[in-house]
């Protein structure tokens, strides 16, 4: 794991936003229960914070903290009025349903306080790298998070109707998803520690063996 | 009955079991007491404060520039992030570089914007909520939900965290797991 770490890759499995960090998960817990709501977050969330990163990491660094951070946050509010515009073009129905948590995307923590301490320590080629998947990180446990719940709940997929034989409708309430996502970090913990095991268990083997 | 009534409504409204606002800050304040009185009582000033600033924006607000109000609101709370902080410089010197970080933490929070938002949305709905007492009594009371759901995080944070609890599971997941449990009572009174 160790030879992982720093790797730009990091925010798609290794340090996911959401489920390691636990950032931004009230869209998650809140929207995440049709794959309609998680594909007009997607798009909003992949190009407020984007865009907000990028142009964030050219305010200077002497100025004192508590202006940097103001000055980011003022900036991806900037960025969601025509990110909103274009929303309503494209999702015009995602909107209302999405209701606060639209706006609430532009002042996320992974915007406001961790480019701080994740992104601005990188040169600009490598953050925009890191960006892009921790970005990737983020859509993907949304979009499966949609994929479950909205099966499971409501036994659609994408509004269409499957052949699902038990409905568990809690999972589409705002206690379904907070349980829901404690079970995914759980499963994703799980993984990562197993996976960490085999691979000194592999270490160890190898060793015995070089010897 | 009726101060049951009270706690039943003064919980269902709450906006972090309801709505999940804060959630990330919570997990923060439940860690101590001492984290928990100072991130708690920021919160409460920022959604007052906040919600106040909020009600001077939703009044001057042309109708059809929805899309501004973010920017406005973050406006308004970067003001008084900073008067917070000389506030605090002057008021209390001594304690100032370990309180500083619970105002860093509750500023462009959730639980602070969403507050802002949520408010916004009912006086829309219901115009008899567009005054500026009732944006800052439920900026106030946002900020006492908060509290009460710190409260019922602190009580479990240890066993949520000891080792009885399954490594994968420990910390983080069990919290989100034990929220989800409470808000599932919280939504059943509804």
């Amino acid at each position: 794991m160790n030879e992982r770490k720093g790797s730009v890759f990091d925010g798609i499995a290794a340090d996911n936003p959401v489920l390691s960090g636990l950032m931004v998960i009230s869209p998650v817990i809140i929207c995440g229960d049709t794959i309609k709501n998680a594909q007009a977050l997607i798009w909003a969330f992949s190009v407020i914070t984007f865009l907000s990163v990028l142009i964030s990491s050219f305010v200077p660094k002497e100025l004192p903290y508590t202006l940097r951070v103001m000055t980011c946050a003022l900036i991806s509010s900037t960025i969601y009025v025509p990110v909103r515009a274009a929303a309503e073009e494209v999702y015009p129905d995602a909107i209302a349903r999405i209701g606060i948590y639209f706006p609430l995307l532009a002042v996320n923590s992974l915007i406001v306080f961790q480019s701080e301490t994740r992104f601005f320590r990188m040169g600009r080629l490598r953050m925009t790298a890191s960006l892009f998947f921790y970005i990737l990180g983020f859509d993907l446990v949304m979009l499966i998070t949609a994929v479950i719940r909205e099966l499971l709940a409501y036994g659609t997929i994408n509004s269409r109707i499957a052949d699902v034989d038990v409905l568990i409708s809690g999972l589409g309430e705002p206690f379904g998803g907070f349980i829901f996502l404690g079970l995914m970090c759980g499963l994703y913990r799980k993984l990562r520690i197993s996976l960490k095991s085999s691979r000194s268990a592999e270490k160890g083997d190898m060793n015995v063996s070089g010897k | 009955m009726y101060l049951v009534n009270d706690i039943i409504a003064f919980l269902a409204a709450n906006l972090i079991l309801s709505q999940a606002l804060g959630t990330s800050s919570l997990f923060i304040a439940a860690q101590s007491r001492k984290n928990l009185t100072g991130i708690a009582f920021c919160i409460m000033l920022f959604t007052t404060f906040g919600t106040g600033c909020a009600y001077i924006v939703d009044s001057v607000l042309p109708f059809g520039a929805s899309e501004f109000r973010l920017l406005l609101y973050t406006a308004a709370v970067s003001v008084f992030y900073i008067l917070l902080l000389v506030l605090l410089y002057f008021a209390r010197p001594g304690d100032y570089a370990q309180l500083r970080k619970y105002v860093h933490l509750s500023a462009f929070n959730c639980a602070v914007m969403g507050t802002l938002f949520t408010m916004s949305g009912k006086a829309e709905e219901d115009s008899s909520l567009m005054s500026f007492g009732e944006y800052v009594r439920f900026g106030f009371e946002a900020g006492l939900g908060f509290i009460a759901a710190a409260l019922i995080l602190t009580a479990a944070y240890r066993r949520l965290n000891s080792s009885k609890v399954p490594q994968s599971f420990r910390g983080g997941p069990a919290m989100l797991i034990y929220i989800g449990i409470i808000s599932m009572a919280v939504w059943s009174l509804k």
